[in-house]
């Protein structure tokens, strides 16, 4: 198999396939193959979607095997799982979004919506690692960058530290910095 | 696309890569019917027009843009049409005549086959169609050939003066991959006719020779055909040493082939053969590995295309030679292949152990409970969800006891997807049933095709069915594709029957193409906007309603007299899809309100399907972030929980 397989998963209308696209580009400018597959239902907005990304010296099949992801990005956490559980490698690791977007299948009582932490338990049980985190933050972190906001960077990471959920500090403020430190960068 | 930059390499889809091919060789005349997974080779194409003077349309249906591209090659210049596995059966009358007298310019049928059915009906293998009409059929492996394929399709088609097929499939078309550009031909030629060209009457089947010479000649092509492909770079064998495995894998079919050689370390220990023209096969390279080889495994999307020829030469060449693929139940009949599939057997027959962690497939199997389905659902704010709402109430009223109500192809069609998580039991009964209607989901009771439902609406009531109502849905760009012939029938015939037609101005499923009554072209350019009332109005319907699906009660009450109408009825529920209108930023929703308190858990609101409606701690509730503000979800609301805001 190629070099690595990378799943961007989440739901339509997330911006997913265009994600892995500019994924794509990047490693064919730096002279790898490249293979985008998708894989996602027929509705226009709602649906699952998933795009497999193959980067590599040889790359034939647009989707990746069975358990052969070497990192699967969630930008929606039930969409995480769903191709945790098919795609992850057994040391593999799920970065997902918090952000949930319920199934009518969940809103009519038919389905649940398992909660975070059980999603991350679930990838441990799997052998890989779950990472289930706010890029709501990471966003944040990205506008504290522009230095346009009125408003210190350290009254941010207050603001932070007080709000998130209890344990999840750590974690919401390195995530804060990804986004600062990428805008800051450019 | 227009970039004249040889040798530069970009990431494209499937289907930008065989736009991409038919720009370079020079294309004039480009026709196709939007539908997926083949789309995007028509919207590449409608770009690129304008900028380098070629012709490409969005034709009412998929035998039209044939015969449009058809045309042109008659008249000597460069023509393609693309079209979906399903789009190629309506073209079928026109693709097995034209054979007959063939083209002058180079004609191309790009189809995208749907193995899996994601998108579709049915999981057809055209290949066969190119098999029966005899014409070849050049299947790609991934993007890069995609693009160079189609390229020297047009060449092929002038050699042998037939149109030529490209089958691509959902994981090709829809995948993409890195693909290097190649020269744009400007070829500037004149359309000229000549009706006797090389064969009296070459353009009219019924001209003497007729039909039977015709044939004939068809048949001539064929050994040029296969010798042609024996040459071509796409088709290549490698055998080192005296290897007992061979593999013959066509198409995608040996992109997922040679991934698994390399997972299973098998490099240059079987041969293989890769094939490109899954009809005419190479019969010299095939003969050569039947000779070689003790098994022949054939990997192939779809049917048994090749496998079914490869066993035929055998007999000949090496009946002893064990051929294993779908025929023998080596790779699954149904469905779609891929590398897990293809590998496993590949092992198998390679004598190669695949680990398998037991502890894992067990906790997998323990997590995987955890996944909630994700039923399939219409846009927040989407026309249809009034449509549908207004015609359950309707059906309530005036539906009868066992109602049936015939879908159709479009975003509309989901009104027949169902629930995912509700396990629906088969039902023996010898009476007609009837069956609660939840959500919008489970409205339609039978779906097939373009057009189907209007004409089996007509059955129905001729077989006298009195059990309930009998209703038709059709979206606009279908009502112009497919069901004009069946709206004069119910006509002529005396049907009687509801047909709604749920216009929302675009071809809005597979990706907002632009339609007869959209007001514009495939390019962008203005066009006369096509009303369906006015066609209905001269097929002859008396019964005809506009109305405005947003508005719930106008709806309803418009679909309560068609129900009551004593013939055939037409309401016609128009409003722009809200995505499109959305784009376009012609539409500011308002923000809906909710006061739990005055929520009695009665879940009309989450029965009326919309995406942005919630359900959490027993109340109903809106996501502001889905929510498009279009208010119809208040006007479902008996208890006032929900109002429209600021």
């Amino acid at each position: 198999m190629g070099d690595i397989n990378l799943i961007i998963a989440g739901v339509g209308g997330q911006g997913s396939v265009l994600a892995s696209h500019l994924v794509a580009m990047a490693a064919i400018g730096d002279g790898l193959h490249a293979r985008v597959g998708e894989t996602f239902g027929a509705a226009m907005r709602g649906g699952s979607v998933a795009s497999h990304i193959r980067l590599g010296k040889e790359v034939h099949s647009p989707l990746i095997s069975k358990d052969g992801a070497d990192i699967i990005l969630a930008l929606e956490p039930l969409e995480g799982l769903r191709n945790s559980v098919r795609y992850l490698r057994e040391d593999g690791l799920l970065l997902a979004n918090t952000r949930a977007w319920s199934p009518t299948d969940v809103n009519i009582g038919l389905a649940k919506y398992p909660d975070m932490k059980t999603i991350e338990k679930s990838v441990k049980k799997l052998g890989g690692t779950g990472n289930v985190r706010t890029m709501n933050v990471v966003m944040l972190g990205a506008l504290a960058g522009t230095g346009k906001l009125p408003v210190s960077i350290e009254s941010l990471k207050q603001v932070i530290r007080e709000n998130v959920p209890k344990g999840t500090e750590e974690v919401n403020l390195r995530a804060f910095g990804l986004g600062l430190r990428a805008v800051q960068q450019e | 696309m227009v970039e004249d930059s040889p040798g530069k390499r970009y990431l494209l889809m499937g289907n930008e890569a065989i736009a991409r091919g038919a720009i370079e060789a020079g294309v004039k005349v480009t026709a196709s019917y939007p539908g997926t997974p083949a789309s995007e080779i028509m919207e590449t194409l409608a770009l690129a027009a304008p900028k380098l003077g070629f012709h490409a349309e969005w034709s009412t249906n998929e035998k039209v843009a044939f015969e449009v591209a058809a045309g042109a090659a008659i008249t000597g210049v460069r023509a393609l049409t693309a079209m979906k596995n399903a789009g190629l059966n309506w073209v079928m009358d026109m693709f097995m005549t034209l054979v007959y007298g063939g083209v002058r310019g180079g004609f191309v049928i790009a189809v995208a086959d749907d193995p899996n059915a994601h998108y579709s009906s049915n999981e057809q293998d055209t290949r066969f169609a190119a098999f029966y009409g005899e014409i070849p059929c050049l299947e790609p492996a991934n993007q890069q050939e995609a693009k160079d394929m189609t390229r020297y399709a047009f060449e092929l088609s002038e050699q042998l003066e037939l149109p030529v097929m490209v089958r691509s499939a959902t994981r090709l078309s829809h995948a993409s991959g890195d693909v290097e550009l190649g020269k744009l031909q400007k070829l500037d030629r004149k359309p000229i006719f000549d009706k006797h060209w090389k064969m009296a009457y070459r353009w009219n089947v019924y001209g003497p020779p007729g039909p039977v010479e015709k044939h004939r000649w068809l048949h001539s092509r064929i050994p040029i055909a296969k010798k042609t492909v024996e040459k071509l770079p796409w088709n290549k064998l490698e055998i080192e040493g005296k290897p007992k495995l061979g593999i013959i894998a066509s198409g995608l079919g040996a992109s997922y082939a040679l991934d698994v050689v390399r997972m299973l370390g098998l490099e240059g220990k079987v041969a293989f053969l890769k094939i490109g023209s899954p009809t005419p096969i190479p019969e010299q390279m095939v003969g050569r590995l039947l000779r070689a080889v003790k098994t022949v495994f054939v990997v192939e999307e779809g049917d048994p295309l090749v496998e079914f020829q490869v066993k035929a030469l055998a007999k000949d060449i090496n009946p002893k030679v064990k051929i294993v693929g779908k025929l023998t139940g080596a790779l699954p009949p149904v469905g779609e292949i891929n590398v897990d599939i293809v590998g496993k057997t590949l092992a198998k027959l390679a004598g190669v152990k695949l680990g398998e962690d037991k502890a894992r497939e067990l906790a997998k199997a323990e997590v995987s409970k955890l996944v909630s389905s994700r039923s399939s659902t219409l846009c927040a704010g989407c026309q249809h969800l009034g449509s549908y709402w207004a015609l359950k109430q309707a059906l309530r009223k005036f539906g009868g006891q066992v109602p049936i109500v015939n879908g159709d192809i479009g975003c509309y069609e989901q009104g027949g997807y169902g629930i995912f998580a509700k396990a629906i039991k088969p039902s023996l009964s010898t009476e007609s049933v009837r069956y609660p209607i939840e959500s919008p989901y489970e409205t339609l009771d039978t779906n097939y095709i373009m057009g189907g439902g209007v004409g089996l609406m007509q059955g129905e009531f001729h077989a006298g069915y009195k059990d309930g109502a009998i209703v038709a849905i059709a979206g606009d760009s279908t009502f112009f594709h497919a069901c004009i012939p069946a709206v004069i029938n119910a006509v002529y015939n005396g049907a009687k029957g509801v047909f709604l037609v749920m216009d929302n101005s675009w071809t809005a499923m597979t990706g907002h193409q632009p339609d007869p009554g959209t007001g514009m072209r495939a390019t962008g350019e203005p066009a006369k906007q096509l009303l369906i009332e006015d066609i209905a109005r001269a097929c002859g319907v008396e019964f005809i309603k506009v109305v405005d699906p947003f508005d719930l009660k106008s709806t309803q009450v418009a679909l309560e007299e068609a129900l009551n109408h004593e013939g055939f009825a037409i309401v016609i529920a128009r409003r722009a899809c809200t995505l499109q209108v959305q784009r376009q930023k012609k539409f500011v929703g308002k923000r809906i309100v909710v006061n739990p308190e005055k929520c009695t858990s009665c879940k009309i609101c989450v029965s009326f399907g919309c995406p942005a409606i919630t359900f959490r701690d027993k109340k109903g509730g809106i996501d502001p972030i889905l929510c498009n503000g279009c208010g119809m979800c208040v006007q479902v609301c008996p208890t006032e929980a929900l109002s429209i805001g600021e």
